[in-house]
């Protein structure tokens, strides 16, 4: 909602017709003969050359997969094998003009993409590059093991080896594969070529990419991106959302010196299958895919759809879109025809399709009919055809009979290392900024006014013994605002974006005042569209730079479930620790709007690994929190709560520091000393937890201690053993509904670590297992203060003269259980 | 400045004693080496002499209570000096503070704790929650005596806390509410001593835990009551050696060849055979049971060892026998021939494997190589053994070794 847009109804009201521009359908239509000024002769055989190496590389898996046998080699391995038999062609041709400042991004079915790229690049780089590469690859681990393979002449040929090598090593789940067999087949990359994580999930990859454009664009680094995926992706909302996002009218209309379209290519390698379902008249409704850009941008995303069974007529097409990109015109989008005729994997019995139409395709397959061109052209002769045929096969013969050796190519050793994943799940580093550069601002941090305000505000609650108005109390959103503003002057590449995070400074005024401080490349509005939201933020991380992003409400986490739960968590440990993942998503849990805006969902996202969650419910523990989660390398879902943004420090001596302070994730709060019960809390439940402790006090002279769980993964269970060893007894609250919560999980590890010290079991109190009824109904669904004192009186031990208002007894727990709720 | 007297460590293994009588009231002058009060481990009773001169200014526990090691007990100085900061962090002193506290800042809340109404089946065992079992493992106490008032009827861990204070209206507590009101006490209710409670538990976990059973047999004690008599008849220190004394010898010699039974069970799997005897001998004394130990018994002479017996039983009865001397056993002998004692059972005191009870002597007939019935007297051993490290053969075959030895005593006693 910006204002310098004026949304004049004369203008909006007026009629008129929206028209389109034609959209190309297969119009290359070139000879090789017509193409010889244009590619030189090595250039067209080598086109040939790294066509059948992508073959080679497929039919050998197949072979592997369904035989267990490639030319002799005794061989197999229970992994997937999505291949790409028959769609080489148009790998081929996309990598052509592709340098390693192209970034490409694949699907599931990417081995070829990945190849053909690889091919490319070592084409175009030096000797002395390779080798430079190669050798600070892992420490050059990767390359000890390829000159094992035997004496080689040639430093490109020592490459093609490399990387053939690391591929299907890592494929095979090998130690010395790319990302030591941890990603696999369906996420196998090779950075320093530009090749990025392919994704299992379909469509996975598109936010992602789009994410990393977006790094190139905020960061003005050089290239563009590609984002491969398959016809079928085409159905998947995420893909949508981030074609729009790449497509936002801002990027020309707001972004000032930023201007300027994104550096992305959508290009579908489409073969008319989604699996087993057919798009093209069964699934889909577009009749032909390229008619998609025009859904999405009065570009029409400059689509175009070619003939991917014809190399030449994909680098031709490449060319024109490279130009476009270049030009900052883009999003493009290609409808790259091709076919496989391999299954969708192994599996795959072929019930969807005739065998009749299999061979049509097989008989114009560009292995026949583009060596047939470039004989009959005179580029070469059959028998040069027949060497490279023998040179591939004889090559892939000694990578596969090296990659399924295990002597040569040993697999991870979980007996003798059984923490070797442990490790990669967080890089756990600390980084101040991501780039040198003077950080795009402004005006001074000193002259914001918004951040002249939270300075001058009061960080005591109470001052001369009186409380501080609401007003000029130093608040829990205070707290973040202030380090978030710090952090945008240190790092450059932080940027910040989500729902309404600029002009209304985000729902919950945390950004309040920041557009001031910067200009929409580093602060900007996203659309709705939280799957968008989430993966560009995982792409923009990879790709190096640091993102904070929010989410509003954190019910929508289930909008950006595969971003989160799938992208955001899992790629430093698929990749072995070679990516990094500096994303923080601000989620916030509601209050007052009803069942699908007020939910706690820490359990959730603290359920998958790879994610640090935290959950501050002071403002001291939200500055330190954040400082640590906005210098950290791992993903942060940072929760926070609508019903305290206004709170002022209650429980640090001193208030909320003015100075900067980190608070390492795993550590507790103890906000209240006691001997006779332990109370844990998670969020604004900490507040209605005092409140019981302080009735306690005065009703029953029973202190209860009060510990505060700022931060859920890691958690650090230290203290809080020691808190129950002393007081035997523990109660654990939070707002998020009982069943499945992250507190039942903290419950159990008391159980085990305490046991013998429990004079009762541990008790948890959350909300009901129900919808979430009207705020009206509040203190029937929430844990209240009473809710803490029936269960300490009804499970830990009775208080004397107790009336108990919420009852929670054993024939409760199974009434409710045996039904659900 | 006042100064503490703390409850001392009697022994490396004593983590706490429990307070006898106290000798002096507060406001009594006290000079060092003055009785405070009497103290008893679990094996033997001490007096603690006063470190400090003055005034007893304060006592931090009473008569009964359990006081963990090097814990303060007291307070010596100047009339009117503070000592509060002497008082010891320990647990009843500081909750019967804050109790006082609670109830003076909560004048509301007026309801005693009530036992918990439980829906459990007559007879059936309150549960109690780990940390009071724990709890009352720690403190000696036994959980189920315990009234429950936790939730569901679970003992918890501050009933177990109200056991250790006030035992006796505890358990009335738990008959009132099992019989009807008896309109007079016919009995009196006697808090055991330590050593009571030690011989109660290690006895219930002896005849609990083992698979004990006892083979009488009786031997001619013709050889040895006339050794016995020519001893008596000596001058010096040998005419104090007594037939039990005796027993203990032979028993020291014919150990080694039988080395299941001077041995410890160590757990279910597996078995410490010691190289040397380590004699237990059962003393009775006026609190009790002991057993003080005479170790490397294969070592020492006849006389060697009837002189440490009477030491060490002398110091058990006095009370003042070092902790130390009362374990390390590795078999024991019982004696209760001289109560007129036919045959019975002796009860091992774990871990060892055996224990030899020694019975009266009796005259018994038999059947003499000539065919004449002859009178001769007969002695009885009974011994019991853990049939879980010792079969019965073998346990037969030491006694009958052991019968042989003393009917040939004074050959034993030449090798």
């Amino acid at each position: 909602m910006p204002k310098s847009l004026f949304v004049d109804p004369a203008e909006t009201l007026a009629p008129g017709k929206i028209t389109f521009k034609d959209i190309p359908v297969n119009a290359y239509n070139k000879t090789i003969a017509e193409e010889r000024g244009r590619f030189s002769d090595d250039d067209l055989v080598r086109i040939y050359r790294d066509i059948t190496v992508l073959r080679e590389f497929e039919s050998m898996l197949s072979l592997i997969k369904t035989q267990g046998v490639y030319n002799g080699i005794e061989t197999t391995y229970p992994g997937p094998a999505h291949l790409s038999v028959g769609q080489e062609a148009a790998a081929v041709g996309q990598a052509y003009l592709l340098d390693q400042n192209d970034f490409s991004f694949g699907s599931h079915r990417s081995h070829s993409e990945i190849l053909a790229k690889a091919l490319s690049c070592i084409h175009k780089l030096s000797e002395q590059e390779l080798m430079t590469i190669m050798e600070g690859f892992l420490g050059g681990s990767a390359l000890r093991a390829t000159e094992k393979l035997g004496p080689v002449s040639d430093v490109k040929e020592l490459a093609i080896r490399f990387i053939l090598y690391g591929t299907l090593s890592e494929i095979f789940a090998r130690e010395t594969g790319f990302h030591k067999g941890m990603g696999g087949s369906m996420h196998a990359f090779f950075l320093p070529f530009g090749i990025y994580p392919n994704n299992a999930i379909v469509g996975g990859s598109a936010a992602i990419a789009t994410g990393a454009a977006l790094f190139k664009k905020v960061n003005g680094k050089q290239g563009i991106v590609v984002c491969n995926s398959g016809d079928g992706s085409m159905a998947r909302g995420p893909v949508w959302e981030a074609m729009n996002f790449a497509a936002m009218d801002q990027f020309h209309t707001l972004w000032e010196s930023h201007n300027g379209g994104m550096p992305i290519l959508y290009n579908v390698f489409n073969n008319s299958y989604g699996m087993g379902d057919q798009t093209r008249g069964e699934t889909m409704g577009y009749d032909m895919l390229a008619r998609i850009g025009s859904g999405v941008s009065p570009t029409q995303f400059h689509a175009e759809r070619i003939n991917g069974f014809n190399p030449l007529a994909v680098i031709d097409a490449m060319e024109r879109k490279l130009e476009i990109l270049r030009a900052g015109e883009g999003p493009v989008m290609l409808d790259t025809l091709t076919y496989r005729y391999s299954g969708h994997s192994v599996s795959d019995q072929n019930a969807y399709r005739t065998k009749e139409e299999i061979e049509a395709w097989q008989a114009i397959d560009p292995i026949i009919t583009y060596r047939k061109g470039l004989v009959d052209a005179g580029v070469t002769s059959d028998s040069k055809m027949e060497e490279i045929l023998a040179e591939t096969a004889e090559r892939m013969t000694m990578i596969c009979k090296a990659a399924s050796d295990p002597e040569v190519s040993p697999y991870v050793n979980f007996k003798t290392d059984p923490a070797v994943v442990e490790r990669m799940m967080f890089s756990n580093e600390k980084v101040e900024k991501f780039d040198d550069r003077e950080p795009e601002v402004n005006m001074p941090l000193e002259e914001v006014p918004a951040y002249k305000k939270i300075k001058e505000k009061e960080r005591c609650p109470i001052v001369n013994g009186k409380p501080v108005s609401k007003m000029k109390l130093f608040n829990l959103r205070d707290a973040m605002s202030e380090v978030i503003y710090d952090r945008f002057y240190e790092d450059p590449t932080l940027i910040a974006y989500g729902e309404d995070c600029r002009d209304w400074g985000g729902a919950f005024a945390v950004y309040r005042g920041m557009m001031d401080a910067f200009p929409h490349c580093r602060l900007f509005n996203s659309p709705i569209a939280e799957a968008a939201i989430v993966g560009t933020a995982v792409g923009y991380a990879v790709s190096g730079g640091r993102a904070l992003v929010e989410l509003m409400y954190a019910d929508f986490i289930g909008c950006a479930g595969d971003e989160i739960f799938n992208q955001m968590s899992k790629w430093q440990a698929m990749s072995a620790g070679i990516l990094k993942m500096p994303v923080v998503l601000r989620v916030s849990v509601g209050s007052k709007y009803g069942a699908q805006h007020s939910q706690d969902w820490t359990a959730l996202c603290a359920h998958i690994p790879g994610l640090k969650v935290c959950f501050p419910a002071t403002p001291w523990e939200a500055k330190g929190l954040m400082e640590t989660a906005l210098k950290g390398t791992d993903p942060v879902v940072f929760f926070e709560s609508q019903r305290i943004y206004d709170v002022g420090e209650q429980f640090h001596e001193g208030g909320v520091p003015a100075e900067r302070y980190e608070i390492e994730f795993g550590d507790v709060n103890k906000v209240r000393e006691g001997k006779d019960v332990t109370i844990l809390t998670i969020g604004a439940a900490l507040y209605r937890a005092v409140d019981a402790a302080k009735q306690l006090s005065e009703k029953y002279g029973m202190e209860a201690e009060v510990i505060n769980l700022h931060s859920l993964v890691p958690l650090d269970y230290t203290k809080i053993v020691e808190s129950v060893k002393k007081t035997g007894r523990v109660v654990l609250v939070s707002d998020a509904c009982a069943r499945g919560s992250f507190m039942n999980d903290v419950a159990k590890n008391i159980t085990e670590l305490c046991f013998d010290d429990l004079d009762a079991p541990p008790v948890v109190v959350g909300a009901r297992n129900w919808i979430t009824p009207p705020f009206e109904f509040d203190e029937f669904f929430f844990p209240q203060a009473g809710w803490i004192l029936d269960a300490i009186h009804e499970k830990l031990v009775p208080l004397p003269g107790h009336v108990v208002e919420n009852g929670c007894t054993e024939a409760e727990t199974y009434r409710r259980a045996k039904q659900g709720v | 400045m006042a100064n503490a007297v703390i409850m001392p460590k009697a022994g490396i293994t004593v983590e706490s004693c429990i307070i006898g009588n106290w000798e002096k009231k507060v406001g009594d002058q006290v000079k060092i080496g003055d009785v405070l009060f009497t103290y008893e481990t679990d094996k033997a009773s001490f007096e603690c002499e006063s470190t400090a001169e003055g005034t007893l200014l304060e006592i931090f526990y009473q008569d009964g209570d359990e006081v963990p090691c090097l814990m303060n007990v007291c307070a010596v100085g100047n009339p009117g000096e503070d000592c509060s900061s002497l008082r010891p962090e320990g647990e009843t002193v500081r909750d019967a503070e804050e109790t006082e506290k609670a109830t003076e800042a909560a004048p509301v809340a007026v309801a005693e704790i009530a036992p918990v109404e439980t829906t459990a089946v007559s007879g059936e065992k309150s549960a109690a929650s780990p940390r009071a079992k724990k709890l009352a493992e720690r403190a000696g106490v036994d959980v189920s005596l315990a009234t429950p008032t936790g939730p569901n009827g679970r003992i918890i861990e501050r009933d177990v806390r109200t056991l250790m204070e006030n035992p006796v209206s505890a358990q009335t507590a738990v008959k009132a509410s099992s019989a009807p009101m008896a309109a007079e006490v016919e009995y009196e209710d006697v808090k055991f001593s330590g050593i009571r409670r030690a011989i109660s538990k290690s006895m219930h976990t002896s005849l609990s835990t083992m698979a004990q059973l006892t083979h009488n047999t009786s031997f001619d004690a013709s050889a040895i009551l006339a050794y016995r008599k020519q001893l008596k008849a000596s001058e010096g220190d040998c005419a104090g050696i007594t037939l039990g004394d005796i027993v203990l010898y032979a028993v020291s010699r014919t150990l080694l060849n039988h080395p299941d039974l001077n041995a410890h069970m160590l757990d279910d799997n597996s078995i410490r055979l010691f190289k040397h005897v380590n004699l237990g001998v059962a003393v009775d004394t006026p609190r009790g049971l002991m057993v003080p130990t005479i170790f490397h018994a294969d070592e020492m002479s006849l006389l060697e060892i009837s002189k440490a017996v009477k030491e060490l039983a002398k110091e058990c009865r006095d009370g003042n026998i070092n902790p130390d001397k009362l374990s390390g056993g590795t078999f024991t002998v019982s004696n209760l021939g001289n109560m007129g004692v036919e045959s019975f059972t002796p009860v091992i005191n774990p871990p060892q494997t055996g224990i030899l009870g020694v019975c009266g002597t009796v005259d018994r007939v038999r059947k003499g190589a000539d065919g004449s019935i002859q009178i001769y007297p007969a002695m009885g051993l009974s011994l019991t053994y853990d049939h879980r490290a010792v079969d019965g053969t073998p346990a037969a075959r030491f006694q009958k070794e052991l019968c042989q030895n003393l009917e040939n005593f004074t050959t034993l006693l030449a090798k």
